[in-house]
């Protein structure tokens, strides 16, 4: 089919949304779900109008309601299709008993969602808490920082998901109005450099998929000891993720000549007394900040969380032990924790890292930008518990401590 | 009745037999209490629609069966399982893969009228709207059996349940039933039916011709199917209570064949509903007032019906 040949690999500006897109369409799935939601609706009207040009070809289905996007992503899947669907939000939430109902089928759906606060109809606004409302689900979870990485991502996504190792759903999350309207230069691979890179999906056995006619089942999970296994069968694949992402992602760097380090990314760490962890859009503005700290002779370094589930254990804690001190800056918020999510998780790794001073800072919500004096003050604030100052263990920035 | 006492009575097979495109596929123990007509019902879809038919199914009391869970009984038909808000949606999917792949596929949602008409009702109404290629059989039994007899939006005007009790206040439930072929019909979609087990030939008939619209849009059938527990009557008077609602008027059998409104059998002299709910123990309580009052609701439902029917028969 003619109409399916892919315009010559090309530098474009183009928004994080549009790049999703791109990097979907290059993925030739066979099932897509729409359903608009703010930040994210770009991603579908733009896949929607490659499908009326006659560049995609997929099965458009123009849901009404994310409830049933998932639901048919997950069939289709299940049927042995390639999927997609993105949301955000309140769209995240309303398919929350279908999230972990694919999950549990192992069905390998690739999901953006385009993050955004959750509470109140005017909260339109950035913010990580629909991902975390979801991390207890058994999907892989993946965060993109630039327009770039978010194409990028999408692609190593159904690499990574229809790995018979893994078979597992997988959400890209990007920051909502940060990245998904931020227009950045970005390259386009050629159609067939990425025909390329999923064609060893096709090489390995075929996943098991209902058919008709056939006597299988799909959803029965047993009870008792047969669930269980089951869920086992879940943890083990999400654990052979991690390092199958770390193997894409390298893989992506020698067929595309760009790779992100896998679960973590870490900048100006080797040397470095304090760490500053945070994801998302943030890490640009950290890498600047990080840059003059040092300039200053601060050995401050930066490790950009790029995979949140499964968590980066190992990776995580090599690159946080024998510091003097560390913060986390958090998108959200751990209800009952009075702390940030990602905090509260890199906490858990104390009795790995050592006992140090942890900070958490909880900074970005609702459109909050976390601006270059935001992060100055982080570090300066890191710094100086590492100084054996005293140190305020949780500061919302947000609201102005 | 004994097994060799079934084939004496059955020399000559029924008529119906010969819409059966295959051998029972459901072994025998399944897991429907004794008297259910939703056993009746799930294993004549299959034997009707024929054994590539992949099911789709939810929580509910067919879930046992259709769906696993029931150990040691069970069916050989491929069958999709999952959450009560996502048949029609689940149905989707599968139905676009396989017409991706350019393979044939019967996808049959099965499910109570709790999901199709409740919880369940958005994703069926888009799949309707979006005229997928599926067949969606609810099966009515008037409540959320599974769970316990609890009052669903196919529950009728009185009647007793779990969450519309009687007693020194409660009259059964206060408001009437969603009428859900009705409510499907005006999808427009291209066909529509009820049917119940004491009329298997009309059922057969409308499966068959389910089978064919699948190819063309989506198709709705409503099955009206008694649950003896819930309804509280005995185990061998299913059929006749079938029989009664369609005499009743309460439960008429009629199609629409791409809008074309059409009743598929003709009760002569309907009989008053009593007729009906003395049958049924989850009415005994109903007084006068509230039997004038379902009284007048089968009139006027019946009366829309008629007139949309009357609206093809005139011209024809
Ligand atoms: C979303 C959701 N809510 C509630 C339930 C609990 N539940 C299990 S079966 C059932 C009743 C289903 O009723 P219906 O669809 O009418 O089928 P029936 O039990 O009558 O066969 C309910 C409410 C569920 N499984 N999922
Ligand atoms: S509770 Fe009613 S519908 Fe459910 S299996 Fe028993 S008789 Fe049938």
């Amino acid at each position: 089919m003619d109409a399916l040949k892919q315009p010559r690999p090309e530098t474009r500006v183009i928004t994080g949304n549009a790049a999703a897109a791109y990097a979907v369409r290059l993925c030739r799935p066979d099932v897509v779900s729409l359903y608009p939601i703010t930040p994210q609706s770009e991603v579908i009207e733009t896949l929607e109008r490659f499908h009326a040009n006659g560049t995609l070809d997929a099965e458009m289905v123009q849901v009404e309601g994310e409830n049933s996007a998932q639901n048919v992503v997950c069939g289709a899947s299940m049927a042995g299709a390639r999927v997609f669907t993105a949301t955000s939000s309140y769209g995240l939430v309303f398919m929350y008993d279908a999230i972990l109902q694919t999950a549990g089928y192992r069905a390998p759906v690739v999901m953006v969602n385009v993050n955004r606060e959750p509470p109140g109809i005017h909260a339109v606004c950035s913010g990580q808490q629909d991902m975390i409302a979801t991390r207890d689900s058994g999907w892989i979870q993946v965060i993109a920082e630039s327009v770039q990485e978010i194409l990028d991502l999408v692609i190593m996504a159904y690499r990574l998901a229809e790995d018979r190792e893994v078979l597992l759903p997988i959400m890209v999350n990007y920051d909502g109005f940060y990245l998904s309207f931020l227009a950045e230069s970005v390259e386009i691979p050629e159609q067939e450099a990425v025909d390329r890179f999923l064609a060893p999906l096709n090489d390995q056995p075929p996943r098991p998929v209902l058919e008709p006619g056939s006597s299988k089942g799909c959803g029965a999970h047993g009870l008792g000891a047969g669930y269980v296994e089951l869920r086992r069968k879940h943890m083990a694949a999400l654990d052979r993720a991690r390092g199958k992402f770390d193997e894409v992602d390298a893989l992506f760097g020698a067929d595309f000549g760009r790779s992100y380090g896998g679960q973590i990314d870490c900048y100006r760490t080797d040397d470095a007394e304090i760490i500053l962890v945070t994801s998302g859009s943030a890490v640009g503005t950290a890498r600047t900040v990080i840059d003059a700290k040092r300039a200053a002779g601060v050995k401050v370094g930066l490790v950009k969380i790029r995979m949140f589930r499964p968590f980066p254990i190992e990776v995580l804690t090599k690159a946080l032990q024998g510091r003097k001190a560390i913060g986390v800056l958090d998108r959200s918020i751990a209800f009952g924790w009075d702390c940030g999510p990602m905090y509260q998780e890199i906490r858990a790794l104390t009795p790995e890292i050592g006992t140090v001073p942890l900070l958490s800072f909880i900074d970005g919500l609702a459109n909050m930008d976390i601006t270059k004096p935001h992060i100055e003050r982080v570090v300066d604030d890191i710094q100086r518990a590492a100084l054996g100052h005293d140190y305020q263990s949780v500061t919302w920035i947000a609201s102005g401590e | 009745m004994t097994t060799t006492e079934t084939v004496t009575r059955f020399k000559k097979l029924p008529k119906v037999t010969q819409y059966y495109k295959n051998e029972d596929q459901f072994t025998p123990g399944v897991a429907f209490c004794s008297g259910c007509t939703l056993e009746h019902n799930v294993r004549f879809v299959s034997r009707v629609l024929g054994k590539d038919a992949i099911f789709v199914g939810t929580p509910s009391c067919s879930a046992p069966v259709l769906n696993g869970a029931n150990d040691g009984a069970w069916h050989r038909h491929a069958h999709y399982a999952c959450t009560m808000t996502g048949v029609a949606s689940s149905a989707t999917g599968l139905r676009r893969a396989f017409l991706k792949a350019g393979k044939d596929a019967t996808i049959v949602c099965f499910t109570g009228d709790g999901c199709a008409m409740d919880v369940g009702f958005q994703p069926l109404s888009g799949a309707a709207e979006r005229n997928e290629k599926i067949i969606y059989i609810c099966y009515d039994n008037e409540g959320y059996m599974n769970t316990g007899i609890q009052r669903s939006s196919g529950t009728p005007l009185g009647a007793s349940t779990s969450t519309t009790q009687v007693g020194s206040t409660g009259q059964g439930k206060s408001t009437g039933s969603k009428n859900m072929p009705m409510v499907m019909a005006m999808h427009d979609i291209p066909f529509v039916a009820t049917a119940t087990l004491s009329h298997l030939d009309d059922y057969a008939k409308k499966l068959d011709k389910a089978r064919e619209f699948c190819k063309e849009g989506f198709v709705y059938l409503h099955v009206f199917t008694p649950c003896n527990v819930g309804w509280k009557t005995p185990t061998d008077a299913s059929i006749e209570v079938c029989r009664a609602a369609v005499k009743t008027n309460y439960f008429p059998l009629w199609e629409a064949d791409h809008g074309r409104f059409r009743m598929t059998y003709k009760t002569k002299k309907p009989h008053p509903v009593e007729d009906l709910t003395s049958l049924l123990g989850k009415f005994k309580h109903l007084d006068g007032a509230q039997l004038a009052a379902l009284q007048a609701q089968v009139d006027k439902r019946f009366h829309v019906l008629q007139s949309l029917c009357a609206g093809f028969t005139e011209g024809e």
